[in-house]
């Protein structure tokens, strides 16, 4: 368990793990977001959204800097992720900001997508 | 009826055909082996292809094909044959996936790609297609139109039977080319 108490994921060719800063959440994905993990990335962000509404976050920030790839399976866990967020009351409403980097070429696309389908909670730097 | 393809080496275009190169791939659909065969095109498209862009809009395509194959074929084989092809516009990049799978599919899969080839706006539809399944965890439903809105490719759909061939293909024009 870490802080967050949150289980992280450590599979052959990806990790998740989460950490607390402030009254904000920091989650790094790293490696290879495929089927191989879509289940217990699944559970992972469903145990993301819930610390973050017990620390009532303004922002849970998503470090992708060194996830090589996802897939649709794996984004399709962030757009779950997402609309979990959406059926809240707007104040109990966080912001994703996806921290990313410009040398990985999917993140580029699939993250853009992502922000387009709610510009008001997410958010892409880098 | 989804829109089907010219076969593979057809030079039947306006464009002189000039030499490239294809390959088969015979593999075990297995969800642990994907990523291995994407880092392989990766790899083989970054000493042909060139451009970093691309190279992710072919990788990404094999990926999310394969996964297609992983979910639902039937049996132990899926073959994916990849071929590039020197055109006067540049290079015309082709993937095709072969398995057999269940009817069922077969029915969702000419749905799809229906869907994908009648719009207009790939982009619209693959986020139209992300709010219609939020809240289905079983099934993304999203690979296909990741291929096309990402990806900028086409696709088509040939049917013999239980066997399946879900064919992409795209034109990456020169470097430099407007």
């Amino acid at each position: 368990m870490t802080t967050t108490g949150i289980d992280p994921i450590k599979d052959i060719d990806f990790a998740a793990d989460s950490k607390v800063e402030g009254r904000n959440l920091v989650v790094v994905l790293t490696g290879n977001a495929d089927l191989n993990i879509k289940d217990e990335l699944d559970r992972f962000l469903v145990d993301v959204h819930r610390v973050a509404g017990s620390l009532g976050a303004a922002e849970v920030s998503v470090d992708v800097r060194r996830l090589e790839f996802m897939n649709s399976s794996c984004l399709k866990c962030l757009v779950t992720w997402i609309s979990q967020i959406q059926e809240q009351p707007p104040e109990k409403h966080y912001r994703i900001a996806f921290l990313a980097t410009p040398a990985m070429y999917w993140q580029r696309r699939s993250l853009h997508a992502l922000s387009c389908l709610a510009p008001e909670l997410v958010s892409v730097q880098g | 009826m989804a829109k089907r393809f010219p076969p593979m080496h057809d030079q039947k275009a306006n464009r002189m055909p000039q030499p490239g190169f294809s390959f088969d791939l015979s593999i075990d659909p297995n969800p642990r082996f994907i990523s291995l065969v994407r880092r392989f095109v990766e790899e083989t498209f970054e000493r042909l292809v060139g451009d970093a862009e691309s190279v992710f809009r072919v990788s990404m395509t094999a990926h999310e094909l394969l996964e297609n194959a992983a979910k639902y074929s039937l049996g132990q084989k899926t073959l994916l044959r990849v071929s590039l092809e020197q055109v006067t516009e540049g290079h015309r990049l082709s993937l095709c996936l072969i398995n057999d799978t269940t009817g069922a599919h077969i029915d969702r899969l000419r749905d799809r790609i229906d869907e994908l080839n009648a719009t207009t706006d790939a982009f619209e539809l693959y986020q139209s297609l992300m709010r219609r399944n939020m809240k289905n965890r079983d099934e993304s439903g999203l690979g296909l139109a990741r291929i096309c809105a990402e990806g900028e490719m086409s696709l088509g759909l040939e049917v013999k039977g239980n066997t399946v061939a879900i064919m992409s293909s795209a034109l990456f024009p020169k470097a430099g080319a407007a």
